[in-house]
């Protein structure tokens, strides 16, 4: 069974299609990642599989169940963890961790907040008013109170934004640490980093709809490649003429030439036939943010037509 | 068993909550306090009550009733206030992601709402006694009266909920509660309509707030004379009022929450 499926969703607010055809799976206690940007439709994509909102057609499954028409049942396996959702700064955390506790009928409370406040290094900060926490550790004490209870399916909603370095590396490991319990994390974030470091699969979601799926590996492989050409400094000049008669495009830095997969082999051709000597010929590697900017990119030519 | 477990601990931390919140402690026990001191104590002197004497004394004999209800409707800012940042802060959401039943997220915050403007009125009252306030009435009339009141409260707390979920902001969720002051202070809540200008008198005499405080102010004090169906017209603005603010608050709340 997936952790949750997701097909043919749509969903509209007036004249506004923020969804416009979603589909996707998540296996079982593996990381999913959704990145898109502000406006996506990020939000309301985990509104819906969180049991806040409905659909307007397709359909979703968590854990086999629908969160619409079955609610009641999916309630119990799932924990939403949106930015900054304690009941009250002026209560400590353990004042908060106690009340979601009693909310989820948890029978043995103290037994449970210590397992999870040992988990996300919070033990001696729990007697703290909340307001008195560092972002790192209002971002723990969420994750912890998403935590408690036996949720299958935890939905963490850019859980590091604002978070230092030291701590955001603090919560990688205890995002791991979920995975590794055997829970499914439905992550959304703005960090193209953390997607990489922490992701089994990545959805970029754009304008509505899911443009590329994969692990990170798959989508960075499925990224246009370009490749890097050097050449002796003192051919430039003649190399450059070469490739512009031939219309193959390129740029240009320190004499290196940067061309696009397709035609990068026609222009290495090129320069052997033409005694040209090559230093380096490679391929580049590609990396998220490349991706990112790329479906950004096709998305404003859309717009500009 | 479980469910109400569940509507215990949220009413309970939201009460906790407000009495541990010093605005709130200002705004809507400290406040009301305050206005009773310099209304009974600097204007009351001066204020020709429906005995016809105008005393400190007969003046806080008149007019505590009125700011009883007072203090009720201050609370009532709060409790939209409450909700919205729930609402904002997103606690709300998470609320409706966890296993309990929807009707208790906002059902607990309707109970907190009263209990807590039912002790705020309490602690009013106990200024009032100590300024020399005397109950004449009966058991049953005292009873009578905490019942008017949690109507009251009650009324007034789901009037709070639409606010709460439609306002942009903390800042203007209590916006509404200024409308329930206005409603008091043209009422004979704090003083009799009988001196007010004509227009003024006419709609104070026949807006809620004038037949509800008179009816407080009768089960408090025996010695009042009210006409027989003054209990009865407030009874209807209260019941009608919640009716229509429950069917409102409802739709405003499916809408946003059940059925999106």
């Amino acid at each position: 069974m997936k952790a949750i499926e997701v097909n043919g969703v749509t969903k509209q607010f007036g004249a506004l299609k923020v969804l416009k055809g979603i589909n996707l799976t998540v296996e079982q206690g593996e990381i999913f990642t959704l990145l898109g940007e502000n406006g996506a439709g990020k939000s309301t994509l985990i509104n819906i599989l969180a049991t806040l909102s409905a659909q307007d057609q397709g359909t979703v499954k968590i854990l086999g169940l629908d969160p619409i028409k079955q609610g009641n049942q999916v309630r119990p396996l799932i924990a939403l963890n949106a930015q900054d959702t304690t009941f009250d700064a002026e209560f400590s955390g353990l004042d908060n961790l106690k009340l979601i506790a009693k909310l989820r009928g948890i029978q043995d409370i103290p037994a449970a907040i210590d397992r999870v406040a040992q988990q996300l290094d919070l033990t001696e900060f729990l007697s703290r008013k909340v307001k008195n926490y560092s972002g790192g550790m209002r971002r723990r004490l969420d994750l912890a109170m998403s935590l408690l209870g036996d949720a299958k399916v935890i939905f963490l909603d850019e859980p590091t934004t604002g978070v230092d370095p030291k701590n955001r590396l603090a919560l990688w490991q205890m995002i791991n640490a979920i995975r590794d319990a055997g829970k499914t994390v439905f992550l959304t974030t703005q960090y193209l980093d953390e997607a990489d470091a922490l992701s089994d699969h990545i959805g970029f979601i754009s304008d509505g709809v899911i443009v590329k799926y994969g692990t990170p590996a798959e989508i960075k492989q499925r990224v246009t490649a370009t490749y890097t050409m050097a050449i002796d400094e003192q051919k430039v000049a003649q190399a450059q003429t070469l490739l512009n008669e031939s219309d193959i495009s390129f740029t240009l830095t320190d004499a290196q030439f940067n061309l696009h997969a397709e035609i990068a082999a026609k222009a290495l051709t090129l320069m052997l036939e033409n005694s040209i000597t090559v230093l380096h010929y490679d391929r580049d590697e590609a990396d998220l943010e490349s991706v990112f900017l790329a479906i950004n990119d096709q998305e404003n030519t859309h717009a500009n037509y | 068993m479980q469910t109400i477990k569940q509507l215990n601990a949220l009413t309970a931390c939201i009460v906790r909550q407000n009495l541990t919140n010093a605005d709130t402690i200002i705004t809507v026990i400290a406040m009301p306090m305050f206005m009773l001191l310099f209304f009974v104590y600097v204007l009351g002197g001066n204020i020709a009550t429906a005995s016809g004497s105008s005393s400190a004394t007969t003046y806080l004999r008149y007019a505590l009733p009125g700011f009883l209800l007072l203090t009720m409707a201050m609370g009532s800012a709060y409790t939209s206030l409450r909700i919205n940042n729930d609402r904002t802060s997103g606690f709300l959401n998470r609320l409706h992601s966890l296993p309990i039943p929807r009707w208790v997220i906002l059902g607990s915050h309707v109970l907190a709402s009263l209990i807590f403007m039912l002790l705020a009125e309490l602690a009013v009252f106990v200024v009032g006694l100590i300024m020399g306030y005397r109950v004449h009435a009966t058991i049953d009339s005292l009873l009578l009266f905490v019942g008017l009141s949690a109507l009251f409260g009650l009324a007034i707390t789901l009037l709070a909920i639409p606010f709460s979920l439609k306002a942009d902001n903390y800042a203007s969720a209590g916006g509404f509660s200024y409308v329930l002051l206005m409603l008091l202070f043209v009422s004979s809540a704090l003083m009799p309509t009988k001196g007010m200008a004509k227009a003024v008198q006419i709609f104070a005499d026949h807006q809620p707030m004038t037949p509800i405080v008179n009816t407080a102010r009768k089960l408090l004090d025996h010695s009042v004379t009210l006409s027989h169906n003054t209990p009865m017209i407030a009874g209807i603005w209260l019941v009608a009022g919640m009716i229509i603010f429950a069917i409102l608050s409802y739709r405003v709340y499916a809408k946003m929450y059940l059925t999106k």
